[in-house]
């Protein structure tokens, strides 16, 4: 006979749905009965009954579920056994027994659970736990979206938002601002906040000293009032009770402390002092000039949706009213709470990204113990049948073992959690220490119900997965093999597959772990070298910052960057000054960048960067190419100019010069959007826009800073001397201009771009650490399966050298087996490798080919590194001569 | 006692049979179309053997020795008879109460 019938196969897989001892008693005679019923429905029919034997196998896996259920019901003795005090003191014994293993699968069950409680507990924080403020998870940012894009919310805006949404209350606007509290010798400059005084009522918190801002303090005409952050009030005023109610002298004017926030406190974001927006100031605001926050309190019963929904209704009446050159694209509204709109709109990629990383490390340490486990069953494996077969049950030997891996994983969890609990504590020292201004007051890392609750969870599922494992192992030993030889075959073929398995699955896991590891090094590599488009040696960069009351006009700011670029390059240590303000990207969408051509409808330009300049802007490496550079003469007085890079030109204008032609850039922040600007000359080429992000171009257009109204400009200088010697040259020419006037955040400006990569450089790094880890329990843990699965068929192998077979035979035999499980685990990893990169292609400046490059090395290095994993067990098990093969398998 | 038992009862009445051959006389009695699964017959077979009412018997000579037969236990005969019983008397009550016809 060729073989069983497959309906036959089948039936006999069907037959085990019964139970072991119905099966003993009836199986043969099942299978000899319908064996007769196929042969005779055959005779008649002439073929194959398939109706029956489809009903036949029906009834047999129904069937055999119900007798077990009948079984269990019939004999209370077969249920699980319940665990018993001495189970568990013998799993200790055990474990104390073989110290090495117990410390070793300690450390990577510890690695694995304290790894993924580490990056959840880290990500929950940064991401989805409520501010610690009262009813914090219904505090929310609302933002408008335009193009797509999230923006600040135009504070001309602020006024009918307010009015308007019912779904959002104490809707409060914020903005940052650089203050100078202290005079002449005494000054002191700190980033405070202009906030609504109605979202201290948002923050429910109360003062430390005196008193929050509260409405009154906003009214036109109202004594100028500050209150102090707890950090300020020590460093700045040594920590004094009397300075409430004392008057400071704050950017010249005098202003009255009225309160001292709590340590910690820096709603909705950190700041060192607080003055009040005035009431009338969205009333007075003109459109597309000034850019603020939103923050509320979401009302009953609304929800995101509903509020970003009415928000979006209300910014479009008031886009609507206003001219429509000032502002169009497509508008739309975000509301968020603080945590989510903080970390931008690629944290639900972020999140799960991270966490995915974090779940495959977990799954490699419970690969790893799991093949630690099977080699100490199989040692075991004696020990266990000589039980079975003195009448112990298969489920107390299950419950006893069972308790093996609950201990073990508990010592795991609790090592994992200390370590996890170490890092996230580390985590918050260092970006205290790193980025104390910009980090959200709710970044505070720390042990806390929702690590614990996590790293529960992690444990939970260890033991579940390798108590499952365990168990599956004890009930499937075949007790006569196991007594007979001593474990060699004793579930040695069962064993084989789940190590065959294993390896397969750790393949495709350290494949995807490593595949994004290089991945994200790749973008790290970027990030630590980022290109601004010019050479940033020895360029220092500070802020102006005109303050309102003295400079209420775009005249009087417009006055104040002269003088201050004037004062700057005055300084013998300083040269190549510029004043820029970048305005962002202008598109084309509705008209918004146009060309005024022969025809009467303008003609739409391609995205370009628009920036404000004054000054030398050979100091961002851009020359004239053709015609004049702007010069400190292109003011408001002049008729309105504008130089374009040479890629803009080459695209839109092709080989003509567009010297002379005209141009507007209407809702580019450029103050006077409906006017047209004439081209006066063409400039080289720098990429602009995010140095991180994907979308950067040499597509720019450069416009007088003195032509718009501009509430802030940065300075750029090139140090002739030292960098010292230049931060004070630029403090004085700042006081020359002004006395009252300091420079805001001055520094490198190549370590603002340190700055700007910081943060994804340390997440980069730890996350190096983690895939370091993975790498290494990938390799322990594929040496270890290989070896073991070599191992299991040392017996065989000796009979096969016993029998003739060359070492180059055995050898390809044994790299063959280790090469399927190779070929199987790098086609899974195969389309999630697809996906990653697809997705990771979506948010980070990669080529396709950088991406499929890494795809392809990754998984060339993985299959390199287990087939030496398998050549090392190979030769070991080659070097045994066939009868000590045959003595010791 | 269910139906299945009964009728595996009824079957072994006449003498001691294997599986196939109690399918097929159940079949036979039940008439055209009805089927029983080989799997219901032996989990109805486990239980009439706990019961004690089918026990193994020796397979006759000259048979397949691989096939067992089952045979019916004094305590299976009272049993079934018990249920014959109970069952006439169902079929007298319906044709007092007129559902069947009178017997002839």
């Amino acid at each position: 006979m060729s073989g069983t019938a497959w309906w036959a196969r089948a039936y006999d897989v069907a037959l085990r749905a019964f139970p072991a001892h119905f099966r003993a008693r009836w199986g043969d005679e099942m299978r000899l009965t319908l064996a007769d019923r196929v042969a005779a429905a055959r005779d008649r029919d002439g073929r194959l009954p398939l109706r029956l034997v489809a009903r036949e196998l029906a009834s047999a896996l129904a069937g055999g579920a119900r007798e077990r259920l009948h079984e269990r019901l019939r004999h209370p003795a077969t249920r699980p056994p319940m665990p018993r005090l001495q189970d568990v003191r013998y799993a200790l014994r055990l474990l104390l027994r073989s110290p090495g293993f117990t410390l070793l699968t300690v450390l990577v069950l510890a690695g694995g659970i304290g790894l993924s409680t580490f990056t959840f507990s880290f990500l929950y924080t940064a991401m989805l736990r409520p501010v610690p403020l009262d009813e914090g998870a219904r505090i929310v940012r609302v933002d408008p979206v335009v193009d797509g894009r999230l923006t600040g919310t135009d504070l001309a805006d602020v006024a009918a938002l307010a009015a308007s949404v019912r779904s959002v209350r104490q809707l409060g606007a914020f903005t940052g601002r650089a203050l100078v509290v202290g005079r002449d010798g005494d000054r002191r400059a700190i980033d405070g906040t202009v906030a609504d005084p109605v979202l201290f009522a948002v923050a429910r918190t109360p003062a430390l000293l005196g008193r929050p801002l509260v409405p009154a303090d906003a009214e036109p005409g109202a004594e100028p009032v500050l209150v102090l952050s707890y950090r300020i009030w020590q460093a700045a005023f040594g920590g004094d009770p009397g300075v409430v109610g004392r008057r400071v002298p704050l950017n010249g004017a005098e202003t009255r402390v009225v309160g001292v926030m709590p340590e910690g406190f820096g709603f909705p974001v950190a700041s060192e002092a607080w003055l009040p927006l005035p009431a009338d100031a969205p009333g007075r605001a003109t459109a597309g000039l000034a850019s603020v926050r939103l923050v509320g309190r979401l009302a009953p019963g609304a929800s995101h949706a509903t509020a970003a929904a009415e928000v979006a209704t209300v910014l479009r009446r008031a886009q609507a009213a206003r001219d429509t050159s000032a502002r169009a694209g497509v508008v739309d509204a975000a509301v968020e709470t603080l945590p989510s709109a903080q970390i931008g709109e690629e944290r639900a990629l972020v999140f799960a990204l991270l966490n995915l990383v974090a779940g495959l490390i977990l799954l490699l340490a419970l690969v790893n113990v799991t093949n630690l486990l099977l080699a100490r069953a199989d040692e075991r494996v004696r020990e266990t049948a000589v039980r079975l077969a003195l009448g112990a049950t298969a489920g107390r030997l299950v419950v006893q073992g069972m308790w093996e891996t609950v201990l073990l994983c508990l010592a795991g969890g609790v090592v994992g959690t200390a370590g996890a609990a170490w890092g996230l504590e580390g985590i918050t020292r260092w970006t205290q220490a790193n980025i104390p201004d910009n980090l959200a007051f709710w970044w505070v890392w720390r042990l806390d119900h929702v690590t614990l609750l996590g790293a529960g969870a992690f444990v939970t599922v260890a033991i579940a997965s390798l108590g499952a494992v365990a168990a599956l192992r004890t009930r499937r030993l075949d007790v006569r093999a196991a007594m007979q030889d001593g474990g060699a075959r004793g579930g040695a073929r069962r064993a084989g597959r789940l190590s065959r398995a294993l390896v397969a699955v750790q393949v495709t896991t350290v494949t995807v772990l490593m595949f994004f590891g290089v991945m994200a090094g790749v973008v790290a590599h970027r990030v630590v070298t980022i290109d601004p488009g010019f050479d940033p040696a020895r360029l220092l960069q500070g802020g102006v910052l005109p303050p309102d009351a003295r400079y209420p006009t775009a005249a009087a700011r417009a006055g104040l960057y002269r003088d201050v670029r004037a004062r700057v390059a005055e300084q013998g240590a300083l040269g190549d000054v510029l004043l820029r303000r970048p305005l962002g990207e202008a598109r084309t969408a509705r008209g918004r960048l146009a060309r005024r051509g022969a025809a009467r409808t303008p003609e739409l330009l391609p995205t370009a960067h628009v920036e404000a300049s004054l000054g030398d802007l050979r100091t961002i490496g851009v020359e004239v190419l053709e015609g004049r550079a702007l010069g400190a003469a292109d003011d408001a007085s002049r008729a309105p100019v504008a130089v374009v890079s040479r890629a803009l030109a080459r695209r839109h204008w092709g080989g003509r010069s567009p010297v002379g032609e005209q141009l507007r850039l209407a809702g580019a922040g450029a103050g006077d959007t409906a006017t047209y600007r004439t081209v006066v000359g063409v400039v080289s080429d720098v990429p602009h826009g995010n140095p991180l992000a994907r979308d950067r171009s040499a597509d720019a257009i450069y416009v007088p800073l003195l032509q718009g109204d501009h509430d802030y400009a940065a300075v750029l200088a090139r140090w002739r001397t030292t960098e010292t010697a230049a931060r004070l040259a630029m403090v004085q020419a700042f006081g020359a201009a002004d006395p009252l006037l300091v420079p805001d955040g001055v520094q490198p400006f190549a370590e603002s771009l340190r700055k700007m990569g910081l943060i994804a450089v340390s997440v980069t790094r730890l996350f190096t650490a983690c895939f370091a880890f993975a790498l290494v329990l990938a390799l322990v843990g594929t040496y270890g399966l290989m070896s073991r699965a070599i191992g299991a068929r040392t017996r065989e192998i000796g009979l096969r050298r016993a029998l003739g077979a060359t070492d180059g035979r055995v050898a390809r035999l044994i790299l063959l087996q280790g090469g399927r499980q190779l070929v199987v685990g790098t086609l899974l990893a195969a389309p999630a490798l697809g996906a990653l990169g697809l997705l990771l292609r979506h948010y980070v400046p990669v080529s396709a080919t950088l991406t499929v490059a890494a795809a392809v090395l990754v998984s060339a290095s993985i299959v390199g590194l287990v087939l030496a994993a398998s050549w090392v067990p190979t030769r070991r098990a080659l070097r045994l001569t066939p009868r000590d093969a045959l003595w010791t398998g | 006692m269910r139906p299945i038992e009964f009728e595996i009862l009824l079957s072994l009445a006449g003498g001691a049979r294997h599986g196939y051959a109690i399918i097929l006389d159940i079949e036979a009695r039940a008439g055209d179309g009805a089927t029983l699964e080989t799997g219901t017959l032996y989990r109805a077979l486990q239980r009439l053997a706990e019961q004690g009412h089918v026990t193994e018997a020796r397979t006759p000579p000259g048979e397949d020795d691989r096939r067992r037969y089952h045979a019916i236990t004094p305590a299976g005969r009272a049993a079934a008879a018990a249920e014959a019983r109970r069952m006439a008397a169902l079929v007298d009550g319906a044709r007092a109460a007129r559902l069947l016809p009178e017997a002839p």
